[in-house]
Order: structure tokens, then C-alpha cells, then sequence
């Protein structure tokens, strides 16, 4: 149990100072801002109070936007992401259940599942995430793009942290 | 009551959902409108030093180009020296302007910067501690950067030009017609300026500057030039697409300009009005 707490603190800071000093300066143009650190609200325990996952993430959210100086985006779309979080969990649940050793890594659950668990919810982050930023600024279809490309670029370096993390055991 | 602690038990997941989004929801229009947050923005000193400490790395990168920055602007200080050296210069400075300096400059490294976001900031590596307060404008050598919105003792957070919530007042410096410069949202190397009115003779290249009405900025700051114009259907004003003679991917040292006489400006015209009403 401590344990699980301590490795899951630990992936908190590997993922945001990943976040902070890496990707955000990452200049890919104004369509692509990928936000991997949601990887760490979704590889919280599957049987974990949900309760506590959204006050998580709403923290989370909030230190992000100190470095992103964005106060409350992130923490909205994190607070969605954790609120949609036991759905999602529900609606790709394998056919016998979840038992008490999955995890919801790419190791535990297999590459589709991740795929389309990390899909639907990074796709719900990053839409709140840019209609809230954009606020009626720019046009309706540019936000989507944004949310599109971005969400497709976030997801292939959460699936590419996952392949290094596999590799590497450092779960 | 026993019936309203079971509600709350039964649906207490969404109803925490409800304030936490709430909540974030009143700190972006708190945020986007007064910027004055106080410790959650980059201003903060942990955050001001890993940005730091990211900067001290890369800023190692651009050094050659920051290199031909300062001495361009060396060389047009020189320039402006041997005017001020000139005497008959010096005594039409003295009447036009009776306390001789107007404006200050502080000097500060860029320690964060971004262009591609829809609200973008900078965060600097000076502070109150070094004089910078809140609604100072900030310039680099090349023109306009932004406004500072946040300080801390020793960092400040600049609201860049690219940022859907800033806006400063900008002119032809041809003749002083006036505008409305704000970022196009999507371009960091273009923004717009409207409220030109359609009587004015305009030509792709014409120079835009600050046009101090604001005191953010000295007058005559350079913002950008006229890349095109195009007109909107029933209204009397050009939009004006301007290209920003400011490269924001390329900022590593900005000036923050003070107004020494800022206040007494202020006092004077907040008493015009109240004596009007």
C-alpha cells in the first residue's frame, strides 16, 4: 500500500518535470501541444477511491498551470479526465472483469486496450483543454484541429513511455 | 436530514466533481481577467527556478544570434549618443520633455518563453526586488514584447504581445494614426491593427510604433510593419495585418520600461473625469 503510493508520487514528479522542462518547449507549431502528463492520472490504480483520483488530478492540474501560467485549464481537464475516468475503466473492461493484479499499463492490459482507454481520455482532456483556453478567440475548427493533432500527438508518446517503461521495469 | 446526508453520500463523486470544475472555472476568468493570482502562475520560486535552470542549458544555443542583437542595438545607441552630444539637440530635448527623463529601463533575462500556445507568456528572471511592478511594458531591442502581469521578489511573468487578452495602442508613424494592436491568434509573426479609418492613405511597409498614449510604452517604440490591409464590409475602419518586427522565438534579453510619471498622469486625468461627472 505505501509502496503504491510512494511509486505513484514518484511517477507524479518524473511525468511533470517531463511536462515542464521538455515538452513544453517542444516548438511544434501551434496545432500540436501534446500534454502526456495525463498519463499519470491514468495509470492510478483501477480500484482506487474515485474520489480521491479527482482531487488528485485536480492538484496535478493545478501545478501544471503554474508552469504553463494557464491557472484552472489544466485543472478543469484533469478534473474531467478523473470525473470520466471509472466510465471509460467500465466501458473497455475485459470480458472476465478487472481482477486484482491488473493494472491499467500497457504490460497488464495489452496494446489495444491502452490504445483506446488513453484514446478516449486523453481526447476528453484535451477537448475541454483548448475550448476552455481559446474561449470564443479563435474559430470553432481551428480549436478542433488542435484538439485533434494534439491528442494524436499525446497519445503516441504515452504509448511510447509505456513501451519504455515495459522495457525498463521501472513501473 | 438524515435524507440530505444519504444524498450527499450517494452522489457525493459528482457533486465534488461539480465544485472542482467550478472552481477551475472561476480561476481561468479570474486569471484571464486580472492576473493577479498571487503564488499559481510562473512568478512563484520554484517554478521561476526550473525555468531558470532550463534557460541556463539552452540559452547556450542562440548565443551567436543574441550576439548580433546587441550589437545592432549597440551601435544605434552610439547613434543616438552622438545626437544627444550634438548641443543644439540637447537644449530642444530640455524643453520638450522639463524633468529630462520620462522613462526607465530595467534590465532582465528571459527565462521562459512560449509562441505557440493561445495565451502566451514569458517569465523573467528580475522583480520587485529589482523595481519591476505590475503594468510595465516590456521591450526587447528589436520592439514590443508585452506586459508585465505578475511579480514576485525576484521573478515577473510578461503577458506577450501573443496573448488573446493584450492589447496596446499603436500608430502609423507616418502621420500618428492611431489603432488597436492585438495578436492575430494563430501566427506568431503577425498581429492586427484596427481602428484605422478608411480615409487613410496606406502602403504595405509603413512603419507601426507605440504611440504612448497608454504609458506602457514610450512613444515611437517599434511594433511592426504593414504587410496588408483589407477592408470589412460596412464598417469605416481597415484591419491591418501587421508583421512584428519583434522575433518572439528568438527573445533572450527584454528591457522592462517604467513610467517615472505614470502616477501623477493617472491622478491628474482620474480627476478630469471625477470634476466632469
Amino acid at each position: 500500500m505505501i509502496g503504491e503510493v510512494i511509486k505513484n508520487f514518484l511517477r507524479f514528479l518524473v511525468f511533470t518535470l517531463i511536462q515542464v522542462s521538455i515538452i513544453k518547449h517542444l516548438d511544434l507549431g501551434i496545432f500540436i501541444t501534446p500534454f502526456p502528463y495525463v498519463i499519470f492520472i491514468l495509470m492510478l490504480p483501477i480500484n482506487m477511491d474515485k474520489g480521491w483520483v479527482i482531487l488528485i488530478a485536480f492538484i496535478c492540474g493545478l501545478i501544471i498551470d503554474m508552469f504553463y501560467n494557464s491557472l484552472g485549464i489544466n485543472a478543469a481537464a484533469c478534473v474531467l479526465t478523473a470525473f470520466f475516468r471509472p466510465w471509460v475503466l467500465r466501458l473497455y473492461a475485459p470480458k472476465g472483469e478487472y481482477d486484482s493484479s491488473s493494472r491499467p499499463t500497457l504490460s497488464s492490459m495489452g496494446l489495444g486496450w491502452m490504445f483506446s482507454y488513453a484514446g478516449t481520455l486523453v481526447l476528453l482532456h484535451h477537448f475541454m483543454l483548448f475550448y476552455l483556453e481559446a474561449f470564443t478567440f479563435s474559430g470553432f475548427f481551428i480549436t478542433l484541429a488542435k484538439v485533434i493533432l494534439s491528442s494524436m500527438a499525446t497519445l503516441s508518446l504515452i504509448l511510447l513511455s509505456q513501451v519504455f517503461m515495459e522495457k525498463t521495469s521501472v513501473r | 436530514m438524515y435524507g440530505i446526508i444519504d444524498f450527499f453520500k450517494r452522489n457525493y463523486f459528482v457533486l465534488l466533481f461539480a465544485a472542482l470544475e467550478f472552481l477551475s472555472f472561476y480561476l481561468v476568468v479570474k486569471n484571464n481577467y486580472y492576473h493577479q493570482a498571487g503564488f499559481f502562475n510562473s512568478a512563484n520560486s520554484v517554478v521561476g527556478s526550473v525555468d531558470k535552470t532550463y534557460s541556463g542549458i539552452t540559452s547556450y544555443f542562440n548565443l551567436t544570434e543574441i550576439n548580433k542583437q546587441l550589437a545592432e542595438e549597440n551601435a544605434k545607441m552610439h547613434n543616438m549618443l552622438s545626437h544627444l552630444n550634438d548641443s543644439s539637440y540637447r537644449r530642444k530635448l530640455k524643453s520638450s520633455s522639463p524633468y529630462g527623463q520620462k522613462y526607465d529601463y530595467i534590465m532582465a533575462e528571459v527565462i521562459d518563453n512560449t509562441t505557440n500556445r493561445t495565451n502566451n507568456y514569458l517569465t523573467l528572471n528580475a522583480g520587485k526586488k529589482q523595481g519591476i511592478n505590475i503594468g510595465m511594458g516590456v521591450i526587447a531591442p528589436s520592439g514590443v514584447v508585452g506586459i508585465i502581469v505578475n511579480v514576485s521578489d525576484n521573478y515577473s511573468v510578461v503577458m506577450s504581445l501573443l496573448n488573446k487578452n493584450c492589447q496596446i495602442s499603436a500608430m502609423l508613424k507616418k502621420d500618428g494614426t492611431f489603432g488597436t494592436m492585438r495578436w492575430t491568434g494563430d501566427d506568431f509573426r503577425y498581429a492586427t491593427l484596427s481602428q484605422i479609418p478608411m480615409s487613410e492613405k496606406l502602403g504595405a511597409g509603413d512603419s507601426i510604433v507605440t504611440s504612448g498614449y497608454s504609458s506602457l510604452f514610450p512613444k515611437g517604440i517599434p511594433v511592426g510593419k504593414v504587410e496588408y490591409y483589407k477592408t470589412i464590409p460596412e464598417q469605416y475602419f481597415y484591419s491591418v495585418i501587421v508583421r512584428l518586427s519583434t522575433n518572439f522565438k528568438n527573445l533572450q534579453y527584454v528591457y522592462v520600461v517604467g513610467d517615472i510619471m505614470k502616477e501623477e498622469k493617472n491622478q491628474l486625468e482620474q480627476g478630469t473625469y471625477k470634476e466632469q461627472q
